[in-house]
């Protein structure tokens, strides 16, 4: 049996003491960093890379993925706790997660967070050792034009995800689009609506946006209302997730992890998709999708199993084909080629112990993180104990820290004010600002694709149906249109606005 | 609810999508559009904002046929306080060094509600200012000016 | 999410890891400060991997720290602009894909600096050949036959480039006007999303350095043709350079190099040369730009100056007969 041989390799690399104790460091900085409002797991590899340049380079990869899962366990953290989502996957973990801390329910919110993610990280370790093969040959079959329908799947799920009016989440996802199209074309090269400030060459940076509409206007928002702010429980009962809990978790943890194991494994949207259709599907199949976004657990559980498990599998076209599928990979094949390595499609055959380990390390590294978390959730939940006249000006000091400090520019700081403001209003107008964000992420590549499958196929608009893959894809997203628009659900539609 | 017209939250979302609908297609407008085949750096935008333009138009003439429905009042002085403690903050990290700027911002965020006392506002701020510089710039070396001088 | 994200951060942990035991004052008289050392893209890709192995060294010979800091932003020209406007001291240093900083004039006719004004050239770094290659579903398996194909079916095949106005495509530019060829040209975000397009027969042709591409090869998933560069390539031997293959744009690759501000004291400037130049001939360094793909191409800076005079001309003037615009 090649794959028990490959596991036992892998764990004999994972298990070695050295690998096991730069694991856990890396668990531990990667949470510590990653917890501080507006450090996403990105920045925490970039900041922290140079520390494993003197590793050989298995533990070097292995305290890197450490980090990685240590500074996403820690995002989540942040985003439940004060509603400051650090990276893309974290601003779904948000809307229910936060919700959840505000009804003093933060303790198995937290819980959820980890138990999920671990359990995502168990099953994506599986399915990297058995199916990475077929796997990236899948990617490698997504062209322009298949990634072009996934993407508009993608923003039609954000849609089903706002539970406001569906125009205004539509509007709102066009909205982040536009603003996604600012900085330079990469098809032409061309500066967008950038009036001429270099800052805004490369486009808006994600986190200012994010922190600026979720952390800063909730803020603003929440002081004008100081008596409706929950007092945290703080029993120790009320930290563990209860039976029913569970049972309405597990299932959204299943359906979450499967999502994220298929879209984690495609290049670029990698981060940003699997969460948020994790949780759309969530919504679309409860029996009473009004309680999304009112603090329903399976709004928690699904992204964070959704998100943990892309985050695992997108791992595959790295170690399979030496492609990175996004940013932080491509900051892994940095470290990889500063240890002399060659990444490429030889990697699994002439590196066997340095892949096999990586990936066996995931699962003590996640093992690691839950261990280190679960006892931890008390501590964060007595962290909401610091009376609010204090913990605010701290996060608004965090936040401008955060995002003057990871991109050095002040200008990042100035667009996080704005957004900030931006975000009141649209918590006065009764605006989800979810989907601008997944717009805002997903509005680049869209248009990339769009423009490349276009420009290879002459103009040709039925490429799209004509490419199986591509084709099905959009069949869904015909299907989900016609249940959107059916009467039954304009008239549920029509509940849900009187309300 | 009275049988007053105009949806409040409607209308504004709405003038503001036209705006920035607007806007868009006013710094868009030079850009070329291209073809199918070929599309220009002006064919998305130009696509995008007259989407969004039209979701504006629908949001103000719902909002102005719809009953009355206002927005909660806007309290002025957190609206104020947070984003000035922001913009101390923009102002001040590059010149002033972080323990200055990180003591003002909280300072001045601590404005945005009734409930803070002066006093303690001051020692929590130099506590996590003191804190801020440990993290950031020394454990982490961010490349922030420390100090004025 | 987006690279930017990441600047500023890497650099000052790195510089203080490798860099702490380095700097106790010793008697130099030039350098009175740490001295900033720029790379002006994300860290983890070429420039920055030879930063940080210049890094310490060149502390160790100037006695002062030698911090790595990422600036990416606007292909390059945000890093590059901080430089060109710090103290002409020497005390900010710019490691960069030297390529760009050649293209930039043509490209961006709204350049906020000027490059061979306010940047003084210390030493070329390294040199690392592109690699020709086409999709294995070409059928071409030598130059000669791929320009009869490409020639044969125009409009046909598509070249994969790391950005427009990258060199890569100004490559595929030069080969296409002057073999007479029309093929379609592909911008992609980044070299690494181009070879992907490329082996999964999105697109056909690659362009790209040696690294990013060979594995492939090797792997039969793409056909290598030539390389770039005065001779062949330890780790393809058998291909030709593209000067023996007939095809033009042979000097096209990745020029790595470092510079300074303009105005810096040609002191100054010579003693960093001189520095760079011995760290540059240490063997173990060799072999680290090697496993970068490249070559090590030390020299003096005027040599350097030449260089850019000479590209900013050429590869400017094919920019503008293919009407390729920046901004």
């Amino acid at each position: 049996m090649e794959f028990f041989d490959h596991i036992l390799l892998g764990f004999s690399t994972a298990l070695q003491f050295k690998n096991l104790l730069f694991c856990l460091i890396g668990a531990v900085i990667g949470t510590a960093i990653g917890v501080l409002p507006g450090i996403g797991p990105i920045p925490t590899v970039a900041l922290l890379l140079p520390l494993t340049f003197g590793l050989d380079p298995a533990t070097s990869l292995i305290m890197l993925a450490g980090i990685f899962y240590g500074a996403q366990y820690g995002g989540s953290t942040t985003a439940i706790l004060v509603n400051v989502p650090g990276e893309t996957s974290s601003v779904v973990t948000c809307i229910d997660g936060h919700e959840m801390a505000k009804q003093g329910r933060a303790g198995p919110a937290l819980a959820t967070a980890a138990i999920a993610s671990f359990f995502a990280g168990t099953v994506a370790t599986v399915v990297i050792a058995v199916l990475s093969l077929p796997l990236a040959a899948l990617a490698l079959k997504f062209t322009a034009v298949e990634y072009f329908s996934l993407l508009v799947l993608g923003l039609f799920a954000a849609v089903i995800l706002a539970h406001g009016s569906v125009m205004k989440s539509l509007a709102m996802v066009l909205l982040g689009l536009l603003l996604g199209l600012i900085g330079i074309d990469v098809s032409s090269g061309i500066a967008r609506m950038s009036f001429n400030i270099p800052e805004l060459a490369d486009g808006i940076d994600f986190v200012p946006v994010a922190m600026g509409l979720f952390g800063l206007g909730e803020i603003i928002a929440n002081l004008e209302r100081p008596s409706q702010r929950t007092v945290v429980s703080q029993s120790i009962r009320d930290l563990i997730p209860t039976r029913a809990d569970f049972r309405a978790a597990f299932p959204a943890m299943v359906r979450g992890t499967a999502i994220g194991s298929i879209l984690g494994v495609l290049p670029g949207g990698g981060a940003a998709l699997p969460p948020f259709s994790a949780y759309a599907l969530e919504k679309k199949i409860a029996r009473d999708p009004s309680r999304f976004g009112k603090g329903a657990i399976e709004g928690v559980a699904a992204p964070e199993a959704a998100n943990n498990a892309g985050a695992q599998t997108s791992f595959i076209p790295m170690l399979t084909l030496g492609i990175p599928s996004n940013a932080l990979m491509a900051l892994m094949i940095g470290a990889l080629m500063m240890q002399g390595i060659q990444p490429g499609p030889q990697i699994m055959t002439e590196q066997p112990a340095l892949v096999w380990g990586v990936i066996a390390s995931m699962w003590t590294g996640n093992l690691m993180l839950l261990v280190i978390n679960l006892p931890l959730v008390g501590v964060w939940v007595s962290m909401l104990k610091i009376p609010y006249r204090l913990l605010f000006p701290a996060i608004v000091l965090f936040c401008c820290i955060g995002t003057y400090g990871i991109a050095n520019s002040l200008f990042n700081v100035w667009l996080m004010l704005g957004c900030g403001v931006i975000g009141y209003f649209f918590i006065k107008v009764g605006v989800e600002p979810a989907p601008l964000l997944l717009g805002l992420v997903l509005g680049p590549q869209l248009e990339e694709n769009f423009r490349r499958a276009m420009l290879l196929s002459g103009g040709d608009f039925s490429v799209f149906l004509q490419r199986p893959i591509s084709a099905i894809l959009l069949g869904v997203v015909a299907v989900l249109l016609l249940a959107l628009l059916s009467p039954a659900v304009l008239r549920k539609r029509k509940e849900a606005l009187a309300e | 609810m009275t049988r007053r017209r105009f949806d409040l939250p409607d209308l504004l979302f709405g003038g503001f999508l036209v705006l920035v609908a607007g806007a868009a297609l006013a710094t868009t407008w030079h850009l070329s559009v291209g073809t199918a085949a070929d599309m220009g750096p002006g064919y998305f935008p130009r696509v995008v904002a007259f989407a969004l333009l039209a979701f504006g138009l629908f949001f103000l003439g719902r909002g102005a046929g719809r009953r009355f429905h206002g927005i909660e009042t806007i309290h002025l002085r957190p609206l104020l306080a947070i984003p000035a403690s922001v913009a101390v903050f923009a102002v001040l990290a590059a010149s002033a060094g972080l323990a200055l700027a990180s003591l003002a911002t909280i300072v001045v965020a601590g404005l945005a509600s009734r409930e803070t006392r002066a006093l303690e506002n001051l020692v929590f701020g130099v506590a996590i200012s003191a804190g801020a510089v440990l993290l950031f710039a020394k454990l982490l070396s961010l490349p922030v000016p420390v100090w004025p001088w | 999410m987006r690279f930017r994200a990441l600047k500023g951060l890497a650099g000052p942990v790195a510089a203080l890891l490798l860099s702490v035991t380095a700097t106790l004052p010793t008697a130099a008289q030039e350098f009175t400060r740490p001295v900033r050392m720029v790379v002006p893209f994300a860290p983890g890709g070429t420039s920055d991997i030879l930063a940080r192995l210049i890094a310490p060294k060149l502390s160790e010979a100037i006695g002062v720290a030698v911090v790595v800091e990422n600036k990416p932003g606007a292909a390059g020209n945000v890093g590059a602009d901080a430089v060109a406007k710090a103290q002409p001291d020497g005390h900010t240093l710019l490691l960069m894909d030297v390529g760009s900083l050649a293209t930039a004039p043509s490209l961006f006719p709204n350049l906020s600096y000027n490059v061979e004004k306010d940047l003084a050239p210390v030493s070329m770094v390294m040199f690392g050949p592109y690699v020709l290659a086409v999709n294995a579903s070409v059928p071409a398996t030598t130059v000669p036959e791929f320009i009869a194909y490409a020639k044969a079916n125009p409009g046909k095949l598509a070249v994969a480039n790391s950005g427009v106005g990258a060199l890569n495509h100004i490559t595929a530019v030069i080969i296409a006007k002057q073999l007479g060829i029309s093929w379609k040209n592909v911008p992609y975000k980044g070299g690494a999303a181009a070879s992907r397009a490329v082996v999964s027969g999105e697109s056909t042709v690659i362009i790209n350095g040696s690294t990013a591409t060979l594995p492939f090869v090797s792997s039969k998933q793409l056909v290598g043709l030539a390389v770039t560069g005065d001779e062949r390539i330890a780790a393809a031997p058998g291909l030709p350079t593209f000067k023996e293959a007939g095809l033009p744009a042979a000097d096209a690759g990745t020029w790595q190099g470092l510079l300074t501000t303009g105005g810096t004291p040609p002191a100054v400037v010579a003693r960093l040369n001189t520095e760079v130049r011995k760290i540059l001939a240490d063997p173990d360094i060799a072999k680290k730009i090697a496993d970068q793909g490249g070559v090590v191409r030390a020299g003096s800076p005027d040599d350097f100056k030449g260089w850019l005079a000479t590209n900013i001309k050429t590869w400017g003037a094919a920019i503008a007969e293919a009407g390729i615009k920046g901004e």
